[in-house]
Parts: structure tokens; C-alpha cells; sequence
């Protein structure tokens, strides 16, 4: 069989279903990730704050928040006034990155 | 013995089993020596748990600039052959330094030699799923690259969490994302077997009353060590639960170790001088927090150690002999800890904002059942018995096969390290009595 490099993919789907768990879980991080960047863009906010908009659990934004600071999203800002917890805020230049 | 016809036969001197600190050391050793190395490597990078670490005791030394000169080193040399996502299936012994092993290797879906790591896959990938090798602090994508000082540092696709979208290899610049790869079973045929298959970590979920899972600010020590390294998840030591950055942060010791209800008696030799490491490195991260250990006994046995403990003790670190019976979460995400003071014989409550329990070392028992037609014993506690610990620290109980490293117990690094010289020591000794 001849490959074609680079659309190997498509070979796989013949044989291999993707869970339906998967493509739900994808579906539920776009959302997410969707809503969190649409909070951040009226202002910065801490988790908690974040948390709060969004009606999460502030564990469960912890960990949304900094999967999309590690994927280049979001960057951090400064620390409130009490000095316990940091404000998040849109990258510069992230804001059209997928 | 028909899929046997098929498999691909290779040949080799010495099959290596792990690629941690003790197994990449034994396989230089040897490799320097001239002999032939197949190392296997489970996970998709070499390194062991040291390359995970943040720095090591009680030099505090970085412990990645320790492991990736070294890592490095065995990569690139001519007479070591790497499998990473590869396990041993099995091993038979067919007669004096005869050695057969059937070896899986899991496709990754890149073809690593072609990989430049430029993480444009990782950009591209829409899905984000829990990182393992963060310890479930972040997330990471399903084309991935898996931690930055990675060796190979080449991406890995994560077939059970793909959408089959394609876009990672459409982003590819070197077209080596190829999802046409399968297992593949290989027949290996050595004269020696080494195993470096190290140890697991204590699963904090089977002590309840810790209250692990169930409040977010209480982690592991090794959730802990990730915070703290330079290719750490968050941007500062912050708690997991909802982003604070903690002031006030308690050691539970003997976590899973020198407890006989959770089926682990013995000691765990790291956890004591560790904690101590952490705490002094979390006074540097976070200057105004307050650390206090529980400990049932401080054992800084090695050399050096007791000097760092006092250092700790000097540094404002406060150490309660105590043992931890409950940990219960508060509403602000603050946790009280409710103890047995050991010294004042009273049980007494205090409240962190930030739980680390330091949680033991234990076996990693799946290499014993890969030996199909001789017995490798294990000892009471399930390591890698030494059958002649005093003279051959290296030998188990099958001849031509011998132990390094945390397989066969508890150790700190500079053992592990030293264990796995003893172990191609011995290696190299059994391979020239072949010779003679």
C-alpha cells in the first residue's frame, strides 16, 4: 500500500473508532475554553473570580486556566491587593490562536 | 512459536530493562566497555523520575543539569540501541549465557528520527487532556511533546485521546506524524538481562481520612517537586485547588511507608531528606510562608544529611513529631490537620492552607512474572530479592540476570547510582566468564 505522508490519518479511521468520551470531552474544553477567554476579555480575573462567572468549581478553572497558559492563551498578570492570588489575563498575541 | 517467525531478531550482549538513573547507568557502563545494549524504556522518554525532579538533596543541585548530560550521553552512544514505549513480554533463559526476549513497542505515531520537537503538532492538536507527566496539575494536547527536556525530545501521539483529525500532521513541517504504525513484537536474543525496572509511588487514595482527592489543596510530594521545577506547571507555587499562593504549608511523612495497614512496614529512605529539600526550597519560593513537617522520626543517615536537616531547622522550618490521624477541608479551601503530638502525648489540631503528604517508595512487581521459565524471587516486601547482598549486590536468582537501582529497594539517587555501576560491574564479569 502506498502512503500518503502527511494524511495518514485517514488510514487509521478505517480501523480505529474514535470513543465517543473523546470527542465529547473535545467538545466540552472548546466551550470552556471558549467561556473563559470571553470572561477575560471584558477584564482580568483571578480563579476565583473566574470560577465564579463561569459557575465552576474553582479546582476544576485551576486547571482549565493553566492548560491555557501553558498553550499560550492567557498570560499573568498582577497579584490583588491581599496578595494571595494572581489576575489572568487574553496574551497579546494569542487572541486568534486555535 | 509462529508468531515468533514473524517478529523482527535482533541481537545484543545485554538487554537493559528501565531507563532511569540506575538502568542509563548500568547501560553506559557497559556500552563503554564494548558491549552491545538494548535499553527499554516503558515510557516515551529516558530519564527515569530523576529528569522529573527540581533539584536533588542535600547539595541542592538542579537535578535536570545531573540527568540530561547523562541522558544525553547514553543517547548518542553508538554501542546503546533505545526502545522507549517498549516493554519486555518475556524472558527465557535457554541455557548459560543464553538469553531469549520477546519485546512490544507501542507505536508512537511519529517517526522520531524526523521529528525536529518544534511543538508545531502540539499548536495544532485540539484536544486537551490531563498531563501525567505533570502529575494532573495541567492539561496537555493529544500531540504532544512529553516534558521539554523529553530525550528523544520528539512528539508522541496519544491514540486513546485522538479525534483522528489530522491537523497535527497537516502543521507538520517534516511529514513524520505517520498513523500507520502498529506494535511491533521484537525477538531478542542476549547473554545478560539487567533490570532497572525502579519503583512505583504510594497512591495516597488508600488512606481516606488523608483526604487526597477529595480536597484539592492536599497533594503528593512529587505534585509538590513538578511545582517547584523550572518546567513546572504553574507559574509559581500556587495551590491546585483554586490558584492561592499558600503561606502556610504542612509535610505529612511516612505517607504509604513504615505502615503496616496500608501492607507497606518498611521505610521509604527518600522522604525524610526530600521533604526537608522541598521546604528549604519552598522558604526560597515563597519567603513569607510557614512550613511545618510531621514526622514520626527524622532519618538523615546519609552524608551530609543531618547537616541539612539542622539547615532546615536553622531556616525557620518547623518540625512536630507527630503522626497525622485526619485531614478535613474547610470551606475557604484550608485544611486541619488533626495529629498525635507525639512529645507533648496530646492530640492537637492545626490549620494549613496547603497539605504535601510525602508518599513512600514501592515495588514495581510486573518484571517478575516476565521470566517464564526460571524463578526471579522477590523479597518479603516484593523487590528484587539479592540473593548475596554483602558480596554481589547485583545478583538475583536467576544466574546471567542481575538488579540495579530502586528494583530492589529504596534508595536515593547517589545509591541508585552507585547500585547501577555495581550491577554492570557484575554484568561484565559474568559476560567474561563466557570468554574464558
Amino acid at each position: 500500500m502506498e502512503v500518503e505522508k502527511g494524511k495518514t490519518a485517514k488510514y487509521l479511521k478505517e480501523k480505529h473508532i474514535v470513543p465517543k468520551k473523546v470527542t465529547e470531552q473535545l467538545k466540552q474544553f472548546n466551550r470552556t475554553k471558549k467561556s473563559i477567554l470571553n470572561a477575560l476579555k471584558e477584564g482580568d480575573k483571578t480563579v476565583p473570580q473566574l470560577a465564579e462567572t463561569l459557575n465552576l468549581s474553582t479546582h476544576e478553572m485551576m486547571f482549565q486556566l493553566m492548560s491555557l497558559l501553558k498553550y499560550g492563551l492567557v498570560e499573568t498578570g498582577e497579584m490583588d491587593d491581599m496578595d494571595e492570588y494572581f489576575y489572568y489575563k487574553i496574551k497579546s498575541d494569542g487572541k486568534n490562536k486555535s | 512459536m509462529s508468531i515468533q517467525k514473524q517478529m523482527k531478531t535482533l541481537e545484543y550482549d545485554v538487554l537493559v530493562v528501565g531507563a532511569g538513573i540506575a538502568g542509563g547507568e548500568s547501560a553506559l557502563n557497559l556500552a563503554d566497555l564494548g558491549y552491545k545494549v538494548l535499553l527499554l524504556e516503558k515510557e516515551l522518554s529516558i530519564g527515569g523520575k530523576m529528569i522529573l525532579l527540581s533539584k536533588v538533596f542535600p547539595t541542592l543541585d538542579c537535578a535536570a543539569c545531573i540527568t540530561t548530560p547523562k541522558v544525553s550521553e547514553i543517547a548518542r552512544h553508538p554501542n546503546i540501541t533505545i526502545f522507549t514505549g517498549a516493554e519486555p513480554q518475556k524472558i527465557l533463559k535457554k541455557g548459560s549465557h543464553r538469553f531469549e526476549a520477546v519485546v512490544l513497542q507501542k507505536p508512537r505515531y511519529v517517526h522520531v528520527a524526523d521529528c525536529t520537537g518544534c511543538q508545531l503538532c502540539e499548536e495544532a492538536c485540539p484536544v486537551s487532556v490531563t498531563d501525567e507527566y505533570q502529575y494532573g496539575l495541567v492539561g496537555r494536547k493529544a500531540a504532544y511533546i512529553p516534558f521539554s527536556i523529553a530525550s528523544p525530545r520528539a512528539a508522541a501521539i496519544d491514540i486513546d485521546n485522538c479525534t483522528l483529525c489530522g491537523a497535527c500532521e497537516r502543521a507538520c513541517p517534516t511529514k513524520c506524524i505517520d498513523f500507520t504504525q502498529t506494535p511491533e513484537e521484537f525477538l531478542v536474543k542476549i547473554k545478560s538481562v539487567v533490570i532497572a525496572t525502579g519503583f512505583e509511588l504510594f497512591d495516597p487514595l488508600k488512606i481516606p481520612r488523608y483526604g487526597y482527592g477529595k480536597y484539592k489543596n492536599v497533594i503528593t510530594s512529587m505534585q509538590m517537586e513538578r511545582e517547584l521545577a523550572p518546567t513546572r506547571p504553574f507559574n509559581t507555587v500556587l495551590r491546585p485547588g483554586d490558584g492561592k499562593m499558600p503561606d502556610n504549608i504542612a509535610y505529612v511523612l511516612c505517607t504509604g511507608s513504615r505502615d503496616k495497614s496500608v501492607g507497606n512496614p518498611i521505610c521509604s529512605q527518600i522522604c525524610c531528606m526530600y521533604s526537608i529539600k522541598q521546604a528549604q526550597l519552598l522558604m526560597g519560593a515563597l519567603p513569607m510562608a510557614d512550613i511545618t513537617i510531621y514526622y514520626l522520626h527524622i532519618r538523615a543517615f546519609g552524608k551530609g544529611f543531618n547537616e541539612f536537616y539542622v539547615q532546615a531547622q536553622d531556616m525557620g522550618v518547623e518540625f512536630i513529631k507527630g503522626k497525622v490521624g485526619k485531614i478535613t477541608g474547610k470551606e475557604n479551601g484550608n485544611l486541619v490537620v488533626r495529629y498525635e503530638d507525639i512529645k507533648a502525648g496530646t492530640v492537637k489540631e492545626a490549620e494549613h492552607d496547603m497539605v504535601v503528604l510525602s508518599v513512600g517508595v514501592l515495588p514495581n512487581q510486573g518484571i517478575s512474572g516476565v521470566f517464564e521459565n526460571e524463578e526471579l524471587q522477590l523479597d518479603p516486601f516484593h523487590f528484587v530479592n539479592q540473593v548475596d547482598l554483602m558480596a554481589s549486590p547485583a545478583k538475583t536468582s536467576i544466574e546471567g540476570v542481575f538488579v540495579a537501582g530502586t528494583a530492589s529497594g529504596p534508595m536515593d539517587i547517589p545509591d541508585s547510582i552507585l547500585s547501577g555501576g555495581a550491577a554492570s560491574a557484575e554484568t561484565t564479569s559474568y559476560l567474561r566468564k563466557e570468554s574464558l
